[in-house]
């Protein structure tokens, strides 16, 4: 038996008033995968992002996760279901600590519901330990555990990015969507990224669609890769395949491309 | 003025900036903490007042009254006789539960929209509650007002210490609120509350049902509103819908949290009372500084002055460094 796509997209479109971000896009993702996808400035990725995590409703099409219809669902509901994503332009609250930017994410928590703070406190409490506790080791295994009690609106660019893949480490995710996880970050914390990412793959099986622009990164890391271009998927497949098809250097070279390749 | 009245003005002053500062209170759960717009706050001022209002008034005598039909004349109804005047925490609790209500049906239709929605409607239904007690006489006696609302325990003292009585009755009041709000803004729903403040799309991305908190923390600060009309009803004793007027059931609100701090409880009560002394006090000043015009300038210039000095209130919000873990 062949196995099921953890993630699968079926004639995905998204139009934009006239303009057609996602073109007919299909796609599958298999569990486990580190699945890079790649494509020229504009080319829609970020919209595919959109759609898939619930951000936006697709204009046609369907999209499944887990043999599951998920198009139309809010962003928590698909957070729910375990998939988890990042933001291309890092959304941190800005006036709450690095800490506490963490500490929100873990679902469910007891202390969410209103009246648990005044009628079981210390249960409460408990629990905010352990999530203290998990939040603490994800800051470490981001290198961020000197801004832990630093507001999050403080933080450099590259730390920002760091920080939005902590954010999905402390949920339990089946799948993760990173968008440019690497964008301003420096080269040592590159490389502990991607070890980071591989580690989460291999130790917790979660499968990742990664958006980068770093050729070097995807490379390295994403098998298999997919590229768009002007919202369609142009090509597939592992990395040496895909870096000599003519598709997608004609994609690249033929449009305004900054020059990662 | 003597030194007893000198006291007895600073006590009738220390009621109405503590019923102030319910309200405060409400509105940074609103605001401060999860940044919901609520512009119409005289409209849970007044619900909550004339609710409690209308649960304990007796009726006045129809020859001295045109329109008299209202309330229930539950001031007559002691549910258990405890020698207690029960019917103060029923009104209390009325005002706080139509005002839940209101917020949960407000709520409900807009928190899902733009947030300019919020605004609107806060803003409907304050005016709404205004024009329903003019103009529908036989629900509250209409412009005439409320007359005779009882005090709580009124014959338990000397009508002239009354006011120390009630004073303490509204700080008891307020302390449980302020311990009931801070408990909840600290625990993790006050954590979501306070990333929804931030960034909505970040919170729904990391996992919350931003509609569900958001709904939550409008009802709570309504219910904290009402309390503060009921107990604003029996301290004045009279209403009526002009009462309400947006400047000092809304504006001053506004203020005071602004120059108190925004997401800081005690900056909410601390604002309280600096405006509210502020407009107080200002009564006194000679010829056309006491004028209501110039005074609520005044409260404009303090208002832009803190900003200026201090943006974030005069007790800002704090930053939340918690350990948990170590101790
Ligand atoms: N919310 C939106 N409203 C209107 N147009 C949009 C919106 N989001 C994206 N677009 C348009 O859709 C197209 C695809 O944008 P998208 O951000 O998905 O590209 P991308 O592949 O992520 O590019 P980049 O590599 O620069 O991040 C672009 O033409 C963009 O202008
Ligand atoms: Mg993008």
């Amino acid at each position: 038996m062949e196995e099921q796509p953890i993630l699968e997209l079926r004639d995905v479109v998204k139009d934009f008033g006239g303009v057609r971000a996602v073109d007919q896009c299909s796609l599958r993702v298999m569990p486990g995968a580190v699945a890079g996808l790649i494509g020229p400035n504009g080319a829609g990725k970020t919209t595919l992002f959109n759609l898939v995590s619930g951000a936006m409703p697709p204009t046609s099409g369907e999209i499944l996760f887990r043999g599951r219809r998920i198009d139309g669902m809010r962003m928590h509901q698909t957070f729910e279901l375990g998939l988890v994503r990042t933001f291309q332009i890092p959304r941190e609250m800005k006036r709450m600590t690095v800490l506490e930017n963490l500490m929100l994410v873990p679902a469910p928590q007891l202390g969410e519901r209103p009246w648990t703070s005044w009628l079981i406190p210390w249960m409460v409490d408990r629990q905010e330990r352990r999530i203290e506790s998990q939040a603490l080791e994800v800051l470490e295994f981001v290198s961020l555990s000197h801004l832990a009690d630093e507001y999050a609106g403080n933080l450099s660019g590259g730390q920002k990015k760091l920080l939005e893949f902590a954010r999905t480490l402390m949920a339990q995710p089946r799948m993760v969507l990173l968008d440019e996880p690497g964008a301003g970050v420096n080269r040592t914390l590159l490389r502990e990224l991607s070890a980071g990412i591989l580690r989460a793959s291999v130790e917790r099986g979660i499968t990742f669609v990664i958006i980068e622009h770093d050729m070097r990164l995807v490379m390295a890391l994403c098998d298999p890769i997919i590229v768009m271009a002007n919202g369609a998927v142009i090509a597939e497949g592992p990395p040496s395949n895909v870096q000599q098809d003519p598709r997608v250097l004609e994609a690249y070279l033929g449009s305004s491309f900054s020059g990662a390749a | 003025m003597d030194a007893i009245g000198i006291v007895n003005y600073l006590v009738g002053f220390a009621i109405m900036a503590a019923i102030y500062a319910v309200f405060a209170l409400g509105l940074n759960v609103h605001w401060g903490f999860t940044g919901l717009f609520n512009i119409g706050i005289a409209g849970f001022f007044a619900l909550g007042a004339y609710t409690s209002a209308l649960m304990t008034t007796k009726p006045p005598d129809p020859a001295l009254f045109e329109d008299f039909v209202f309330g229930g004349n539950w001031s007559e109804t002691h549910f258990l006789d405890l020698g207690i005047d029960l019917w103060f925490f029923l009104g209390l609790a009325a005002a706080a539960a139509v005002c839940g209500i209101i917020a949960l049906i407000i709520g409900y239709v807009t928190l899902r929209l733009r947030d300019d929605y919020l605004a609107i409607a806060t803003l409907g239904i304050a005016e709404t509650v205004r024009l329903f007690f003019l103009n529908e006489k036989w629900a509250a006696n209409g412009s005439k007002g409320l007359y005779r609302i009882p005090a709580f325990l009124e014959g338990w003292v000397s009508p002239e210490h009354y006011d120390y009585l009630y004073l303490v009755v509204v700080l008891v009041v307020l302390s449980a609120l302020f311990l009931a709000v801070e408990r909840a803004v600290k625990s993790p729903w006050g954590r979501v509350l306070r990333a929804i403040r931030e960034d909505e799309v970040a919170a729904e991305a990391s996992g919350k049902n931003v509609f569900r908190f958001k709904l939550q923390a409008f009802i709570f600060g309504a219910v904290i509103m009402g309390v503060g009309g009921a107990l604003f009803a029996h301290n004045i004793r009279f209403l009526s819908p002009l009462t309400f007027d947006p400047l000092l059931a809304t504006f001053v609100i506004w203020a005071m949290l602004m120059v108190g701090g925004s997401g800081n409880n005690r900056g909410a009560i601390l604002g309280a009372f600096v405006v509210w002394g502020i407009w107080t006090g200002t009564q006194f000043l000679p010829g056309i500084f006491s004028d209501p015009n110039f005074r609520f300038f005044m409260i404009g210039v303090l208002i832009v002055a803190v900003i200026l000095l201090r943006p974030g209130g005069i007790l800002g919000e704090e930053r939340r460094i918690t350990r948990a873990a170590d101790s």
